[in-house]
């Protein structure tokens, strides 16, 4: 890529890509913070398959409708209307069924991930989206390199909803996180404050995988707050460096893809992954 | 509680009366598995009641300061004992928590008051599991609570720490005005410590309530527990005596 075009042209081509993986990142790596300390880390990974599957399901369903894939279409068959949905509502049941007795949250979430992958699938080989499959497949995994401009107004849009949202409900959520039922023993409506961090979650996944992929969606909500929880003892800190981290690995996976012309979602994640051997032996040292 | 019938989805008990007068401190005994943490849960609205009703003669809910068991508390958090302290006082704190100076001075006040105020800054994660029930007791008192709750608090604590504990709870208690209702496995602790009892099994169908004095006795335990159970009182002490061998 590098021998072919200049900085200059690579920004002018990929500049919103840019943008728009720096803002999934912070946004992921903000919830990385939830996803990790509530052990939720595959829950994240079954979203993003489940929200790739209610865009394979609007494209099929939208086929049998005669939509045009590449015309508007009515808010009830929207591709991303769907997976907002099906994700905001899988993330709601996964948090509720989590806490039903004899249930166990591992074998749901497996559940979650594997049906929503066969199904989609299976959705992709049918004939009836056969023209669509490849912008089906950008959809479903995401294309780190190429994002539509409505694309990445919906994605700013939903961090920008969830950034204001939590900045009045942090405390909160990291309470009802910490210790259940003291938070409502103090008042909190404990369940609809689950309920809500499971949606931000949710539908942040569904946004940010339609535009930098499944992969470092996964990646940045894990690597960057494991890493900073191992690497800093404050909240503020741990916030700082996962966030931080997170859009410092989508930055690099990006440059390294213009210097090296490899894929650029498997670097942002390669990149993310090196946070965490790097805070072990930061925390040895600093114990030693 | 009136007429109440407590349970996740069949009751335990038939239903029963059962109240808790401000200033009292009421201690919940009984064997494990006996629905002890469920009557606790119920009487502070954690659980719905099944049937019955819960009755709150100033008209509306008390502020509630609730102490579990310390391995109920995730201890990977990345917070100080002071935000954990300060967590107790949420209820009174607006939206977005945002504490105030005089939150901030309650909270210390709460660390002072139980022992523990160099620890303000330290993780709380880092401290020993006597210390983190110490931090757990400041922030159910920093809400300012008209009834505290405490769930086998002790029960992760050897005697000594404990019979302290318990102790500064019992002054507390006195002097802040506030309710207390704990669940706890100690007799001789429920003898010193509580003025009102309740002895209960639910697999067995067993349930009294009343003053501590007059049904706290070795025949009541015996039967509460399915042990030959025998006390000595010792000036204002009471050492509790369990025969071993098959249960009665």
């Amino acid at each position: 890529m590098s021998d072919s075009i200049s900085v200059s042209d690579f920004w002018a081509l990929f500049g919103n890509a840019i943008v728009a993986a720096l803002v999934a990142a912070a946004l992921c790596g903000y919830l990385g913070f939830f996803v990790v300390l509530r052990r939720l880390a595959f829950v994240s990974a079954a979203l993003g398959q489940v929200s790739g599957l209610g865009v394979a399901f609007g494209f099929f369903i939208g086929s049998y409708f005669g939509m045009d894939p590449h015309a508007p279409t009515p808010i009830y068959l929207d591709p991303v209307v769907l997976a907002l949905v099906l994700a905001g509502i899988v993330a709601a049941v996964l948090g509720y069924v989590s806490r039903v007795e004899r249930t166990s949250p591992e074998s749901l979430v497996a559940f979650a991930y594997l049906a929503a992958t066969a199904v989609a699938i299976l959705i992709l080989a049918s004939p009836r989206i056969v023209q669509e499959a490849h912008e089906v497949g950008d959809l479903l995994f995401g294309n780190a390199v190429a994002i539509r401009r409505e694309h990445f107004v919906e994605l700013a849009a939903v961090a920008l909803a969830v950034f204001c949202s939590h900045a009045f409900l942090f405390k909160d959520f990291l309470f009802v996180s910490f210790d259940r039922e003291m938070a409502q023993a103090v008042g909190l409506p404990v369940t609809k404050l689950d309920l809500l961090l499971h949606v931000s979650i949710g539908i942040s996944v569904a946004v940010a995988t339609r535009a930098i992929g499944a992969l470092p969606v996964f990646g940045f909500l894990v690597l960057p707050a494991g890493a900073a929880l191992l690497a800093s003892d404050s909240v503020r800190g741990v916030l700082a460096l996962s966030i931080g981290g997170a859009m410092l690995a989508a930055g690099g996976g990006f440059y390294l893809s213009f210097v090296e012309s490899w894929p650029t979602g498997p670097l942002m994640v390669a990149c993310a992954a090196i946070y965490w051997p790097l805070a072990a032996v930061y925390r040895l040292l600093r114990r030693s | 509680m009136e007429k109440a019938e407590i349970g996740y989805k069949r009751p335990l008990l038939p239903p029963f009366d059962l109240s808790v007068r401000s200033g009292e401190r009421l201690a919940v005994l009984g064997p494990n598995g006996g629905g002890k943490s469920t009557l606790l849960k119920s009487l502070i609205g954690l659980l719905p009641l099944l049937s019955g009703q819960r009755v709150f003669p100033t008209g509306r809910i008390p502020r509630v300061g609730y102490v579990p068991q310390t391995h109920r508390v995730d201890s990977v958090y990345p917070l100080t004992s002071l935000q954990v302290v300060l967590q107790g006082r949420y209820g009174l704190i607006g939206l977005g928590r945002f504490p105030k100076a005089r939150d901030r001075r309650a909270a210390f006040e709460q660390l002072e008051k139980v022992g523990m105020p160099e620890t303000a800054s330290v993780l709380f994660r880092s401290l020993s599991g006597g210390q983190r029930q110490r931090i757990l007791l400041a922030r159910a008192l920093c809400g300012e609570p008209e009834l505290l709750v405490l769930d086998e608090f002790t029960a992760d604590l050897d005697p000594v720490a404990s019979a302290a504990l318990l102790a500064e709870v019992a002054q507390l208690a006195d002097r802040e005005k506030v309710s207390v209702i704990f669940v706890t496995h100690e007799i001789s602790s429920a003898a010193i410590y509580s003025t009102e009892v309740v002895m209960m099994d639910a697999r067995r169908g067993v349930f009294a309530a009343g003053r501590s004095e007059q049904l706290l006795t070795a025949e009541a335990l015996s039967r509460l527990y399915g042990q030959r159970v025998s006390l000595e009182h010792r000036g204002d002490r009471t050492v509790v005596f369990v025969e071993s061998g098959r249960p009665t």
